[in-house]
């Protein structure tokens, strides 16, 4: 079954990825650091209070790196991203992706069944790599393992583990396996009615033959909170059961807290189809986005967050993760601006016991030096909320 | 190919060179449909100003010729955009001050065909009383145009529309035959037909025959004044390898087409 974690109200975290230092990227990727490089790790070193960060300067200095010494940079990446957001007065942390490429790239690479096609455009002039599915699904080896235990090693608040969820990763690959036929001369219905099905036995493969294999292993090492992330759910409109279908045959039964986060769509189409969603305990949406920056806690002032009335309504109560930060711009939300995006999302609840607040999404595309002074804010903003709730 | 572009790469989406000739902000990140891909919706408010330099939407000078330059429908851009404005209104000014000027610079700059890309028709459809407007929109930009001008309709399907889509003013209507029944195109055309016969979301390579016989099929049933074959929408969903072999493909159903026309 799946568990409940009994938060505190007004709950903090961030939803996944941050950018990677240019000293991990570099590192990796065998380019030449230099002395901007050196300087990043020891001032954002110095100003988390890193323990022993000198020792990775040190590393650093010794390039070229073998596969061993790649892998510690890696892990000193991650205990700098969970320092900065223990820093920042989380609750509840991550290390942003530090040891995966990217959230589909590092799925897909670690899965029987898919090949790489190559790169194709996002938004603005950002990339992603995208793989065609090619034969049988199946999990080569559980992916995420090395990272939680090495997470939960270090990790002084709570963490919460994100998985790239079944239809996402369905949706953002190329199908050569399941709907194949290309002939026009076929009627467009029948085309249309293949094209589905085959949608529907590829996303349901990808959940029963790789997510869950994923998160059982997951729990199986101590993972107690997992965010399976969907943030292609909502692409087709008429797919929204498909999603529901397959978020349940990934977790159905499995003993942690499940929740899902869903951003930049039209939350609406959402709704009746999560309704059958139960074992998510909490839903993470991107809001800020859509939002005024302007001050107010009206109907009004906050034109970005009239969906969350949906979310309220369901009736077995999850928590909702509210989306305060805009995470593709460098404004930096005032904590006022936070305070009252939040007011505003517990006078509807009516209860701040079901509200958690966090980031529209992961924060990969902005600066660590943004990324931090958000989510400072971010948490500033809560205590101003808490003391307006007295909480 | 025939008729050349370049790609639209320089461009970060099919809004973005308008609204920052325009001064308009390009604000919230909006899903492209369903697609993976996003774009900012232009904020327009106020009075559509002119576009006074349209260099952004001009092909690179590297582009081979005859060219063909794509523009977002007015219809198209009048719904994506974030404004205060009637919509049909707001689409025949963006239509007069912005598209109009931008179609006679990339004309200047050799563009032979002016392509409208609209997938919003396609995917959401329009109302009835939206036709006469867009009419009119149409109207302005086919108004003495020194090249022929397309109305393309993707990412749906257009057989609800063929009656309404031959009525437009415009030389060529683009469809797009991995939502539309081949059946549904009718007979007869007195236009152009873009027929987007090649699937620019799918990395399943074509067949080459099945290829030419929808192409000699159209060429015979919708007897189109004039015949392209192209790709049902843009090429941007696949890895610039996969668009590679496909453009290939489709050159190569093209020379067979035309060898058996020519017979």
């Amino acid at each position: 079954m799946t568990a409940d974690l009994n938060h505190k109200a007004l709950l903090t975290h961030e939803i996944g990825s941050l950018d990677k230092p240019g000293w991990r990227v570099k590192a990796y990727a065998g380019k030449p650091l230099g002395e901007a490089d050196f300087e990043e790790a020891r001032s954002w070193g110095e100003r988390l209070t890193v323990p022993d960060y000198k020792k990775l300067l040190d590393l650093l200095h010794h390039a070229p790196f073998d596969k061993g010494q790649k892998a510690e940079i890696q892990r000193w990446s991650s205990l700098y991203a969970l320092r900065l957001e223990e820093s920042a007065g989380l609750d509840v942390v991550y290390d942003g992706e530090q040891q995966r490429t990217e959230m589909y790239d590092w799925a897909v690479n670690h899965t029987n069944g898919f090949e790489r096609r190559g790169s194709v455009r996002a938004f603005d002039n950002k990339y992603y790599s995208k793989a065609a599915v090619v034969g049988p699904i199946s999990l080569r080896s559980p992916f995420h393992n090395a990272e939680f235990a090495y997470l939960e090693s270090v990790a002084d608040a709570e963490l919460k583990i994100p998985v790239t969820g079944a239809y996402t990763i369905a949706d953002w690959s190329f199908d050569e396996r399941y709907d194949v036929d290309t002939d026009l001369r076929e009627p467009a219905p029948e085309r249309r009615r293949k094209r589905k099905a085959a949608r529907r036995d590829f996303v349901l493969e990808v959940a029963r033959n790789l997510i869950r294999p994923n998160l059982e292993a997951l729990i199986g090492l101590g993972a107690r909170w997992i965010q399976v992330d969907e943030p292609g759910a909502s692409t087709e409109a008429d797919e929204l059961d498909l999603f529901v279908d397959s978020f349940n045959a990934s977790v159905e039964g499995l003993n942690a807290m499940f929740s899902t986060h869903l951003c930049f769509s039209d939350y609406n189409l959402f709704f009746p189809a999560i309704e059958r969603m139960s074992q998510c305990r909490q839903y993470a949406v991107g809001f800020a986005n859509y939002d005024s920056r302007e001050l107010g806690t009206s109907d009004e002032a906050r034109p970005g967050y009239q969906v969350i009335k949906k979310f309220r309504d369901l009736a077995y109560k999850p928590a909702l993760g509210l989306g305060v930060l805009d995470i593709h711009s460098d404004f930096i939300e005032s904590p006022e601006l936070v305070r009252d995006r939040v007011l505003y999302a517990v006078k509807v609840f009516g209860d701040p016991g079901r509200i958690h607040v966090t980031p529209d999404c992961g924060l990969r595309t902005r600066s660590w030096k943004v990324a931090y002074e958000k989510l400072r804010n971010m948490t500033a903003g809560v205590e101003l909320a808490r003391e307006a709730l007295r909480l | 190919m025939d008729f050349f572009s370049d790609g639209l790469l320089k461009w970060q989406d099919i809004f973005r060179p308008l609204a920052a000739a325009l001064g308009a902000k390009p604000h919230t990140l909006v899903r492209w449909f369903d697609t993976n891909t996003f774009f900012r919706a232009p904020e327009i408010s106020g009075r559509v100003a002119t576009l006074a330099h349209p260099d952004g939407v001009v092909p690179d000078g590297s582009v081979p010729r005859p060219r063909v330059t794509t523009l977002p429908s007015p219809y198209m851009f009048s719904r994506a955009a974030h404004t205060d404005q009637a919509r049909n209104q707001l689409m025949v000014a963006l239509a007069e001050q912005v598209l109009r000027p931008a179609a006679d610079a990339a004309v200047a700059a050799g563009s032979q065909l002016i392509h409208l890309e609209d997938p919003w028709l396609g995917y959401s459809g329009i109302a009835r009383e939206d036709w006469a407007p867009l009419g009119e929109a149409l109207k302005i930009l086919h108004r003495d145009l020194k090249a022929k001008l397309v109305f393309h309709v993707y990412f749906g399907d257009a057989g609800p529309h063929i009656d309404h889509l031959l009525k437009l003013p415009v030389d060529v209507v683009g469809i797009d035959l991995i939502e539309t029944e081949l059946n549904a195109l009718g007979s007869g055309w007195d236009k152009g037909l873009v027929a987007g016969v090649i699937n620019g979301r799918s990395s399943i390579l074509e067949s080459l025959e099945n290829t030419v016989e929808v192409a000699r099929h159209l060429a015979d049933r919708v007897q189109p004044r004039d015949l392209y074959l192209s790709s049902n929408c843009e090429l941007g969903y696949l890895p610039t390898g996969v668009a590679e072999q496909k453009l290939q493909r489709l050159g190569e159903a093209a020379r067979r087409v035309r060898e058996l026309v020519s017979v």
